[in-house]
């Protein structure tokens, strides 16, 4: 008899539908959560109007340095003195890279992890995405084609409620979506420049988790449609963006059949060898240092792509010396992100008689196109751009003039201004890396995550070529006051959308997870978090997690039904 | 009760004294002393400071800077949110505003004030010469701390808070 149907570490973006999924199939499952619990109604801070935002919502500069020296430079549009309680304290939860590289582990350790703090894009991956790395020969294929995991698209994008427009491109499939959010007729007049002057090339609308159209479901979970406010970095009270606390754990809640524990940091996974199963998760409270033991007949790991793959190498035993279900030695290996630092901003002219209401969500997404509709690039595989153009409005006192007409001047919308930055694929290398680091520990005494990552010349070239393009359909819309920096590359994590790190394949010699993100070498441990990516693909990566996810689930109940596992 | 004129009058020909400026209302989340002194400015730099709010952001139909109390925002920010390297950078900044514009510049009338902040802004913004980058940050930081504060916000910005839905298209 165990203490539980399933274990899922993690509340997460990938958690909280692995909760969802098998608690309405009926499992008694426990999540585990290494932080502490987030309440809306106490820790929000989304409705502070700004006179109400210390210090302009400023960190201050001493604890920047003392607490927040990796999260605040990393993302600092993000990282608040209202909202600092959301992000990671660096000198409570340090790691290390290998000298000569760099890695921005980006985090939030509460109920619902990131998924309270995402930007909310959401865009399926299209079929080349699953074939590229067999027709290109990089690392090992995926074991599951586009066609195989469109349902699951479909069945978790209704849940969650995305805003989009059906465009109808291949490369980005449509989706089941809720009204989108208006292009302003600066980006319709960009749309048509671009679309005109370079034929394979789209601008669409940007594809967000937000509801516009609340459906029965939605509102029974108590969330409403967004209320156009743009302060989703600091929650939302209306619960109108998708994220684990808003939707996925109060539905796994209502079954009755979750029970979620906080505070909880998960150390090891218990393997039984005779059995030739995981038998269930060893945690060390974070506030008391108790240690407890939790039993199971199924685990789900969503801790991260990055604590995950922690949590299996610190899992060792006579069976699995190097890291449970590693007899493929892919564990911790593969560690990708998106790449950005390459794009263009300049203003778009002839439309200074308009203004705009309300602070939408998303922009504009440029589909990538490079290798795709534009064939023979000096790189492989391809990106994306986000954008959008809205006028310049406040200009935070960086304009020429004093006393009354400079004061007036802010109430005018001003000039509008097009901004647009690649987001690219970055490709699978075994070499990039998390390992456990040898002699140092955190708090806790667990080993901390040791990072070996750096990105390759495909991925160099690809920038450089997207700042070229960005420029081009700039100058395509008759933009001026261009402005292209130099492509200055992001640190490898800084998108925070780590992937990779045990990777799902057909053949158990070379990869971690099955087709069904169940582990190779243990039936009844799944990993469906960013660790399962075969490759990364350019779209931002959360509504695959969980589509992947909700698959694996309904795939490990038929398992254990049918006594399987 | 005084008028915002009186008050700046007051600060300019008596740089010794406290500031009064600090009990003005208008941005809430400043952590002010209640004895009425600054935490960070000097006396002369708060009269500096408050004299170049008050051109560069007036009163007018609306409130002016000096009416949501910039000054005493500010010297909470530089108190509170800046490390002491900031915070050297920002007296150092002032000092070189203070040479640009003349060390008799609190004594002139008020025109003549207005015409000497005007040339150095020109400057400022002709060309973004590295000279004047401390002014440009000044006036950034004055701009943001005013919109900032209620009054700004809502009766300037016409800021809302809830704006229920998305209009791409507003004819002005």
């Amino acid at each position: 008899m165990t203490d539980f149907d399933a274990i899922v570490v993690g509340s997460g973006m990938s958690g909280g539908w692995s909760a969802k999924e098998l608690c309405e199939r009926g499992l008694k499952v426990l999540v585990l959560e290494r932080g502490p619990e987030i309440k809306p109604e106490r820790d929000y801070v989304d409705q502070l109007p700004p006179w109400e935002q210390k210090n302009l919502d400023r960190i201050s500069q001493e604890e920047i340095e003392k607490h927040y020296f990796k999260q605040y430079p990393g993302v600092a549009y993000a990282v608040k003195e209202s909202n600092k309680h959301f992000w990671v304290k660096d000198d409570e939860h340090p790691y290390e890279t290998v000298e000569g590289t760099e890695y921005d582990w980006l985090r939030g350790y509460h109920t619902a992890g990131r998924s309270i703090m995402w930007s909310r894009q959401s865009y399926r991956m299209g079929p080349q995405d699953f074939t590229a790395n067999k027709d290109e020969g990089v690392a090992i294929d995926w074991p599951v084609r586009y066609d195989e995991i469109k349902p699951w698209y479909d069945y978790v994008e209704e849940f969650v409620g995305v805003a989009g427009n059906r465009d109808g491109l291949e490369q980005l499939p449509d989706g089941v979506y809720q009204p989108g959010f208006e292009l302003t007729d600066a980006e319709k007049f960009f749309k048509s420049s671009v679309e005109s002057k370079f034929p394979g090339r789209n601008v669409i609308q940007a594809r967000v988790a937000h509801l516009t159209e609340a459906t029965d479901e939605q509102r029974d979970l108590g969330r409403s449609n967004c209320q156009a406010r743009n302060r989703c970095h600091f929650g939302c009270a209306f619960k109108a963006y998708f994220s684990s606390l808003h939707a996925t754990l109060p539905a796994a809640e209502r079954t009755g059949n979750m029970t979620i524990v906080h505070n909880a940091i998960v150390q090891t996974l218990e393997y039984d060898e005779d059995a030739k199963r995981v038998t269930g998760v060893r945690v060390i409270d974070a506030q008391t240092n108790e240690r407890r033991f939790y039993s199971s007949k199924l685990v789900f790991l969503n801790a991260s792509a990055i604590a995950s793959a922690m949590i299996l190498l610190q899992s060792k035993s006579e069976a699995f010396p190097n890291g449970l279900a590693n007899t493929s030695d892919q564990v911790g290996r593969n560690l990708m992100d998106h790449i950005s630092g390459a794009g263009a901003n300049g203003l778009i002219n002839g439309f200074e008689n308009q203004k705009v209401f309300g602070r939408r969500p998303g922009g504009i997404y440029i589909p990538r196109y490079a290798n795709i509709t534009e064939k023979g690039k000096p790189y492989t595989r391809g990106f994306g751009y986000q954008g959008s153009a809205s006028p310049i409005g406040n200009a935070g006192g960086q304009i020429a003039g004093i006393g009354r007409k400079f004061k007036e001047a802010h109430r005018s919308p001003g000039p509008w201004r097009i901004s647009i930055g690649a987001f690219g694929e970055q490709l699978p290398n075994p070499n990039n890396r998390v390992t456990l680091h040898p002699n140092k520990t955190d708090k806790w005494g667990n080993p901390i995550a040791l990072f070996n990552v750096s990105y390759g010349e495909n991925e160099h070239v690809m920038l450089e070529e997207a700042r070229k393009d960005a420029v081009a359909m700039l100058e395509a819309a008759g933009c001026t006051n261009i402005n292209s920096n130099p492509v200055n590359l992001t640190v490898p994590g800084n998108r925070i959308h780590e992937m990779g790190s045990a990777r799902m394949g057909n053949d158990p010699s070379d990869s971690v997870l099955n087709k069904w993100c169940q582990t190779h070498d243990v039936p009844n441990l799944f990993v469906t978090d960013g660790a399962f990516m075969t490759s990364a693909a350019c779209q931002n990566p959360s509504i695959s997690y969980m589509a992947f996810t909700a698959r694996a689930c309904d795939h490990a109940v038929k398992l254990m039904q049918d006594k399987v596992i | 009760m005084k008028t915002r004129r009186q008050i700046l009058k007051g600060l300019i020909v008596s740089i010794g004294g406290s500031s009064l400026l600090n009990s003005c209302g208008g941005i809430a989340q400043v952590n002010i002393s209640t004895n009425g002194m600054n935490r960070f400015y000097s006396d002369e730099e708060n009269a500096w400071v408050s004299k170049i709010c008050d051109l560069i952001i007036p009163r007018t139909e609306t409130p002016g800077a000096i009416d949501v109390n910039v000054p005493g925002f500010l010297d909470g920010l530089m108190a509170e949110w800046a490390n002491s390297e900031t915070q050297r950078e920002h007296h150092n900044s002032l000092k070189k505003i203070k040479a640009q514009l003349g060390s008799d510049y609190l004594t002139i009338d008020e025109d003549s004030a207005t015409n000497r902040l005007a040339q150095l802004d020109t400057k400022a913004f002709d060309g973004r010469s590295t000279d004047f980058r401390e002014y440009r940050s000044l006036k950034g930081l004055i701009t943001q701390a005013y919109f900032a504060s209620e009054d700004g916000a809502l009766l300037e910005q016409k800021w809302v808070a809830v704006p229920g839905s998305w209009n791409p298209r507003v004819e002005i």
